[in-house]
């Protein structure tokens, strides 16, 4: 049988039956709208979570280990040496080091070049961190350095890439202050700042002057509330002020591939280290916590889908029962056994279309109704997502898919049952 | 046209075997009008359907427009079914919820692969012509359930006539019908004959065995 002789005996039959056509296509189409709903959710939602917390799922934290237990073990302080052998771990690709500032920094200033209402006697402590170029080398402005500068010139600074967001959506509405415009390049802006204070007089040193930041460059490696400068700044610093050199504060190692990660860490716990999971760890369980609620409502929706396809193989059963003396006129008119399957399987696999199609439409129409209401409900936060939904071309494929194939899966047993029609039985 | 050797056909009844056809012979010729008379349950139907391959399950040799039956696959009886008879039922045999020229059309779209296939709106050309022929033009777009049993019966004949078969098969086709009506049916047979088709009507009216050129009684499962 052609395939357009197919389709138009197919279609005359199912216009025939414009009831039970519907009432299977309402099906087909709850099934393949429920899925692609979910899936649309899980990975809008996920997308948004990564926006929210970028874990490099390569980076491990290594962090001094306690005290005791380093000592014994011949850990203790993250000194050069120790740094020396964490790079040479098997799986890790470098290795990076962190030093948290100890002479106060702060910012009483608006900084150059935006257009701020800087509330007079307002004073930021702005929290410090010494970290290698290597870590931050891809994040830098082009033609941006990061070294620790000669004197008298500005230190480049590079802060978190959220920060912005975090600043526009919660500290500037906090402070009123004004908001800085989408798409500002923000790169050069220099912060005027005072080394050596404190906004808690007893932190003050006993030396106070003033300096420059330079912004040299955004970063998801920079941590959210704190400024990175290069390393070599934060000893110098350290060395003017004379702070004891204590070791660094945390070594960054980056593992060659993800998988790497838990053998490293565990090597870094023999070292007598420990491993900070801080954000990376939020971000794996939040992920997972997404993956698994987005999976089970995925699932829930399959299930739909298979009761979808078990309603069609009933009522296309049932419609091959009333329309065996029909299967025989037809056969007396040529039809083959293989004609007949495969006239029930067409009216399934267009039901499965139709509704996959139609589910898929409700999807994404409940999907912006969705967001509509939560993005009018939910109050302005950093990283509010403009949508919890992600559509991407294939999802539209694997909704008429899903739902087509499950039709069709229904439609295997009446169209054995319709081929397996006797017509010199069936027709008198 | 017709050959049928030593048909012997069996139907199982709970334990009982009773054979409906003994050891039958007949001959048809081409263009010839046959009509086999006998009362109901002598098994009129059942050589019908033997020997237009709707059932295959009988002993015996059938030749059939050139067709060995015996030797012919469920597809290639299928392909014979469409190509090479046409049949003609007492209940019609529609489709309910097709209109008339759909039904016509059905033999259409089961052309086995091979053959060259028609396009749908030829198709529905060829059918409109088809029910031009017997008479039901301006019918073509009703359903069966608005025509009369008359006119059924003639979208019935249009549609055994769509695939211009050498053999033309009918089953009490004036059974359901009132005199008018079933001697336009008669007319329309004596005309297909007069084209070059072989028709064989089983019936037990006096009135279409009365047309044909030659009358066989069924009896014992044997003709006479
Ligand atoms: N599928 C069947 N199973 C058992 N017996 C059948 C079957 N079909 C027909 N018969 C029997 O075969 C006999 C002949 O039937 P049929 O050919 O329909 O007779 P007719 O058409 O002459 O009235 C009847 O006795 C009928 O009961
Ligand atoms: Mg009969």
């Amino acid at each position: 049988m052609r395939l357009r002789s197919l389709v138009h005996l197919a279609s005359l039959n199912l216009r025939s039956d414009l009831r039970g056509t519907a009432v299977n296509t309402a099906a087909a189409c709850v099934g393949a709208a429920a899925l692609v709903f979910f899936v649309a959710l899980g990975m809008g939602v996920g997308q948004a979570a990564r926006l929210m917390f970028p874990g490099d799922a390569r980076l491990v934290e290594v962090v001094p280990g306690a005290v005791s237990l380093g000592a014994a073990l011949g850990g203790g302080a993250l000194d050069d040496g120790a740094v020396a052998r964490l790079r040479e771990l098997p799986g890790v690709d470098g290795a990076w080091r962190r030093l948290a500032l100890r002479v106060p920094i702060a910012a009483s200033r608006a900084p150059e070049g935006v257009r701020m209402n800087w509330p007079t006697g307002f004073t930021v402590q702005v929290p410090v961190v010494g970290v290698d170029a290597g870590l931050v080398s891809s994040d830098l402005a082009p033609g941006g350095k990061f070294d620790d500068p000669p004197a008298g010139e500005a230190i480049p600074v590079l802060a978190s890439r959220r920060l912005l967001e975090v600043y526009n959506k919660t500290i500037a509405p906090a402070w009123n202050l004004r908001r800085l415009p989408p798409g500002l390049d923000l790169m050069g802006l220099q912060i005027p700042v005072q080394v050596g204070f404190s906004i808690i007089p007893l932190k003050t040193e006993d030396r106070v002057y003033d300096a420059r930041l330079a912004l040299a460059g955004l970063s998801d490696r920079v941590p959210l509330y704190s400024l990175a400068v290069p390393v070599e700044t934060v000893r110098r610093l350290h060395k003017e002020y004379g702070k004891a050199d204590t070791g660094y504060s945390s070594v960054i190692l980056e593992a060659r591939r993800p998988d790497d990660v838990p053998g490293i860490a565990a090597a870094v716990r023999r070292m007598g280290f420990a491993v900070d999971e801080g954000e990376r760890a939020i971000a794996e369980r939040v992920g997972l916590a997404i993956t698994v609620t987005a999976g089970a409502l995925a699932l829930l929706a399959l299930l739909m889908t298979a009761l979808a396809a078990l309603a069609i193989a009933q009522s296309l059963s049932a419609s091959v029962r009333a329309r065996t003396r029909d299967i025989a006129i037809l056969q007396s008119l040529g039809a083959t056994a293989g004609d007949v399957r495969a006239l029930v399987l067409a009216e399934a696999a267009l039901v499965g279309l139709a509704g996959g199609v139609l589910g898929v439409g409700i999807a994404w129409l409940a999907a912006r109704g969705v967001d509509a209401a939560a993005l009018g409900l939910l109050p302005d936060f950093p990283f509010r997502p403009t949508t919890f939904f992600l559509f991407p071309a294939w999802i539209f494929a694997l909704g008429t898919g899903v739902s087509a194939a499950a039709a069709l899966l229904g439609a295997l047993a009446p169209a054995a049952l319709a081929a397996r029609v006797d017509p010199a039985r069936a027709i008198s | 046209m017709i050959s049928l050797r030593h048909i012997t056909k069996r139907f199982h009844d709970g334990e009982r075997e009773v054979a409906v056809l003994r050891d039958l012979d007949l001959d048809v010729a081409a263009g010839a009008f046959t009509a086999v008379v006998g009362p109901s349950g002598s098994g009129k139907s059942t050589l019908l359907y033997v020997a237009g391959g709707l059932d295959a399950d009988f002993d015996g040799e059938a030749v059939v427009a050139g067709k060995d039956l015996r030797t012919l696959s469920a597809r290639e009886r299928a392909s014979f079914r469409n190509g090479s008879v046409g049949f003609v039922f007492q209940s019609f045999n529609l489709l309910p919820s097709l209109p008339a020229v759909e039904n016509v059309m059905l033999p259409g779209l089961f052309v086995p692969p091979g053959i060259p296939a028609p396009s749908i709106g030829q198709l529905r050309g060829r059918a409109l012509e088809a029910l031009d022929r017997v008479g039901l033009a301006d019918k073509a777009s009703r359903l069966p359930g608005r025509l009369s049993g008359g006119e059924r019966q003639r979208v019935a004949i249009a549609r055994a006539l769509l695939s211009r078969p050498a053999v033309l098969l009918a089953d009490e086709p004036t059974g359901n019908l009132d005199a008018v009506s079933g001697e336009a049916v008669i007319q329309l047979f004596s005309g297909m004959v007069r084209d070059g088709v072989t028709v064989l009507v089983v019936t037990h009216e006096e009135r279409v065995s009365s047309a044909a050129g030659q009358v066989l009684h069924l009896e014992d499962g044997r003709l006479r």
